[in-house]
């Protein structure tokens, strides 16, 4: 039922987030994270993401299996998409049922920052004046 | 021994290329790999680079094996 998708297509919140609602729980925490506008002054006019898709889907499943071993949830959902985003549209969706709200929202706040650190997915910003690919701090990867 | 190596992102504009196949000394390891991309692309040689062999994150002294497949890309910002 836990699932890590990476896509190019738009993509339904609810739809996420009702693919994991098992009967035991109580609460759905949905992160819904999309393009923002500014960055401080910077204007941006669109993202484009691009991911090492075998190694993503890999790192990703390992991230659903760490969280629910550390946390109190029952089930995980997690789609990132991938290609040229606009101005407020979703670049991920993470959905994390529990029988609890506390532990799904706690559950959802490691994930998105254990995701920014390890799933090897880059976002390039553009800009009016230029483009940037974004550089994340990934300290304390574990290496194997 | 003959490796593949992947950019994404940043590196594969720096480098200009998305893969490549290379042939190293049998004793190699990650680092190896690092140091010949920096002399090779000067523009690298600022860059915080991560590797990973067979999509597993590595340290820089992982030893390399014939058929390996290199990612060589700076650190993710997904999300």
């Amino acid at each position: 039922m836990d699932f890590f998708e990476l896509t190019t297509d738009p993509i339904d919140i609810t739809s996420v987030s009702r693919r994991v609602v098992p009967l035991e729980c109580g609460a759905t925490v949905t992160l819904d994270g999309y393009v923002r506008k500014f960055t401080k002054d910077r204007e941006t006019l669109h993202l484009v993401y691009e991911a090492y898709e075998p190694m993503a889907l890999k790192e990703g499943q390992k991230l659903i299996e760490q969280a629910k071993k550390d946390f109190e949830i029952s089930h995980v959902a997690i789609v990132h998409r991938l290609g040229k985003l606009e101005i407020g549209e979703t670049s991920i969706v993470i959905s994390v049922a529990a029988p609890h709200r506390k532990a799904a929202f706690a559950a959802c706040e490691w994930l998105i920052r254990e995701l920014k650190r390890t799933v090897p997915i880059w976002k390039k910003e553009v800009f009016a004046d230029g483009e940037v690919w974004v550089e994340g701090d990934a300290a304390d990867i574990k290496t194997a | 021994m003959k490796v593949n190596v992947l950019f994404f992102g940043a590196t594969a504009d720096l480098v200009g290329s998305r893969a490549f196949e290379t042939s190293l000394p049998e004793t190699s390891v990650a680092a190896d790999v690092i140091s010949l991309l920096r002399a090779k692309y000067p523009n690298l040689r600022d860059r915080k680079l991560l590797v990973a062999v067979n999509e597993q994150y590595v340290g820089e002294n992982t030893r390399l094996s014939n058929g390996d497949q290199l990612a060589v890309f700076t650190p993710v910002s997904g999300g």
